[in-house]
């Protein structure tokens, strides 16, 4: 064990106190245990088929889909910060830039992970790329995110050559270096392709024309949502991003970023949250006065089955948008604005997909209820599991905060 | 996805969706290709040397990276800029000129003044013949008394300033050691000479980087504080001493000490 604990120390930057390796190992056990079965859970479902799930060909948006649309929105942290930090020059960010593409990269790979498994027939998912449907906003998304894990995967590189031992190695550190300068190139491509398939997700809602409590009218060839969409995941990333450090500045107890960083993210996150409750406000006016009802359905009948009623539209609205934005803005709240913001976003994705699939669109339609089967919770629960290990492991033998080393030590994880 | 092949239709959208993509496909590629290819150069020139050492000095420590003039006492407080390259400070021979104020006491260490010094806990002394000799200075000698094993570059191996000159092992760790100074190696040593390199500097020998009178003396002190404190039992609150000297073979007399960083501090690993 001695041994062990040497060879792991080896591991570690100089000078960022770490939690023994015992400890260390004791706490991601859980968490590897949760990956193992969500691998399991996940290896049934694809040998087994999508029998596995409580989907069916009426409710085929479930936990997997409301997953993906929501760590995608949470990630976009990585590539708005980017683009703050490369694109308009806030350097003042750039202590939180490696953990924001950490996150990115977790979530994304975790979504495009979990895709794999929801679309059942994961050896031909190049079938999207050789004859794709260019109709299809989901078509975009596609490309788009599995472009963007590529460049979210450029952008990891560099920070796992810095490691201490990995480091030694002159070609690997060249190399890292080399790449590090092309960054600001791989910011601008992230920035583009989030852009769009962020945009491209709520597209979608552009041609949901049999869903009327979802369809929205276009400007141009986009539906409102595209715009939502790229809005809302832009004002809560950086509110994932400062619960994130702060979650890890608790359990590590270490001071990771510069205190300044907070009020910066907050007013960022605030203010692209008060845009997107305005606009939010304003589309849904014009779907309860203008869309809902052209499409036969008085707004009062999507919100006549229980639990989905008018209440949930006032805490997406209201709780979770309006008042996150006003915290946020403010900051004496800020971090419970950040959960807000965050709870938010969830919720508009949880609607935009449960909530919009168990609505009944024609007269003899029942209202569909859905619980997800164990098989769908455990790979959920494997992802978050492959977030945390990935993570944890990033800021153990990573230089994930640059600036840890300058803060004092109380104790470590 | 492309045209000749099933699935593909000349028509605006796929066109523009796919030239879309394959030109984001092109960048991030092209991104890697140019990366590769300079790596490779940089390796084939030599720069690669130099561009460890910078990224391994912006990881030091800021405490690690102060200036030689603090260290020598002509300014009050100065982190260095240009990763110990004073040939490349444009505010050296202004502070140069300044008179040191630094203690001149070595504590007990044998540091002679025909020598010059790198941060690295290297010597550099100059011979008659035009060459330079190079050993590990006397605290990095205390600290790890005599190594188990010596990886010594082969004469004609190229040194470049703070990239590695050689290797060590010293208990089961690793030891690399910086080069003090560029120039070719023509002969080496070990451990029972009390030098372990000669090397021969294409033209005149770049001196300049390295530190000498008072500069030691301060930098000294600043080290032996520094090894002091991490080599305090964790369970210790940290402490200087006021007396004594550096005992020889440390790390086999404190075998239980964090030596992974105190080592790392010594020999400028980040």
């Amino acid at each position: 064990m001695a041994s062990f604990s040497v060879a792991d120390r080896r591991w570690v930057a100089r000078g960022a106190a770490r939690t023994s390796s015992e400890r260390f190992a004791l706490w991601l056990t859980p968490w590897v245990l949760l990956l193992a079965l969500g691998l399991y859970a996940g290896f049934l479902c694809l040998y087994r088929g999508l029998n596995q799930t409580n989907m069916d060909n009426r409710f085929a948006f479930g936990l997997w889909i409301f997953l993906d649309l929501a760590v995608i929105a949470l990630g976009a942290g990585a590539f708005f910060t980017g683009f703050l930090v490369y694109i308009l020059g806030r350097k003042e960010l750039k202590p939180i830039l490696n953990s924001a593409v950490v996150l990115g990269f977790i979530c994304y790979s975790g979504a495009v992970a979990v895709l794999m498994i929801d679309v059942g027939q994961p050896l031909r998912a190049w079938f999207t790329f050789w004859y794709p449907n260019t109709h299809s906003m989901l078509t975009e998304v596609t490309f788009c995110i599995s472009c963007y894990l590529i460049v979210l995967s450029l952008e990891y590189i560099p920070l796992i050559l810095r490691n201490r031992r990995l480091r030694k190695a002159q070609p690997l550190l060249v190399f890292e270096h080399r790449l590090h300068l092309l960054v600001p190139v791989l910011a601008g491509v992230g920035t583009l392709l989030s852009f769009f398939h962020q945009g491209s997700l709520g597209g979608l809602y552009g041609v949901l024309r049999g869903r009327p409590f979802a369809f929205r009218e276009h400007f141009s060839i986009w539906p409102s949502t595209f715009f939502l969409f790229i809005l809302s995941a832009i004002a809560a990333g950086p509110s994932f991003l400062m619960l994130v450090t702060t979650a890890a500045q608790k359990i590590t107890r270490r001071k990771l970023v510069p205190e300044q960083i907070f009020p910066r993210l907050g007013l960022i996150s605030g203010v692209l949250m008060a845009a997107y409750v305005a606009l939010k406000a304003i589309d849904t006016l014009i779907w309860l006065n203008v869309t809902s009802p052209a499409a036969g359905f008085a707004p009062w009948e999507h919100y006549a089955y229980k639990p989905f009623g008018s209440a949930l539209l006032f805490a997406e609205v209201v709780v979770f948008g309006l008042l996150p934005a006003v915290l946020l803005i403010h900051g004496r709240w800020r971090l419970t604005g950040a959960a807000l913001a965050c709870c938010g976003i969830l919720l508009n994705r949880f609607v935009l997909t449960v909530q919009t699939l168990a609505l009944p669109t024609l007269a003899f339609d029942p209202f569909l209820t859905y619980t997800p089967s164990w098989q769908e919770v455990a790979s959920f629960g494997g992802v978050i599991a492959y977030g945390v290990i990935v993570f944890s492991l990033s800021y153990r033998y990573l230089p994930l905060y640059p600036q840890e080393k300058e803060t004092p030590h109380v104790s470590g994880l | 996805m492309f045209p000749g092949f099933d699935g593909f239709h000349w028509t605006l959208g796929h066109i523009l969706f796919l030239t879309i993509f394959f030109a984001v496909l092109l960048t991030l590629v092209t991104t890697v290709i140019i990366a590769l290819r300079r790596t490779a150069r940089d390796l084939k020139t030599g720069e690669a040397s130099a561009i460890c050492w910078h990224a391994d000095f912006s990881e030091l420590p800021e405490s690690e990276r102060r200036c030689r003039h603090e260290l020598a006492g002509r300014v009050d407080e100065r982190t260095c800029p240009n990763a110990f390259d004073c040939r490349r400070c444009p505010d050296y021979a202004r502070f140069a000129a300044l008179a040191a104020v630094a203690d001149t006491t070595t504590f007990g260490l044998n540091y002679p003044t025909d020598r010059f010094y790198h941060r690295g806990h290297t010597w550099v002394r100059a011979e008659q013949d035009g060459a330079y000799t190079v050993g590990l200075d006397d605290m990095a000698e205390h600290i790890v008394g005599e190594p188990d094993s010596v990886e010594l570059p082969a004469p004609g191996w190229d040194l470049i300033a703070q990239g590695p000159a050689w290797e060590m092992t010293k208990n089961g760790r690793e030891i690399r050691v910086r080069a003090p100074i560029d120039g070719k190696v023509v002969e080496t040593g070990g451990y029972d000479k009390g030098w372990y390199l000669r090397v021969q500097p294409k033209g005149q020998a770049e001196l300049r980087h390295l530190l000498r009178g008072a500069e030691v003396n301060g930098w000294l002190n600043a080290e032996l504080e520094r090894l002091q404190i991490q080599l305090v039992q964790p369970e210790i609150a940290p402490s200087l001493a006021d007396g004594g000297i550096l005992m020889r073979g440390l790390m086999d007399a404190v075998p239980s000490a964090d030596w992974d960083t105190a080592l790392a501090a010594t020999f400028l690993e980040p």
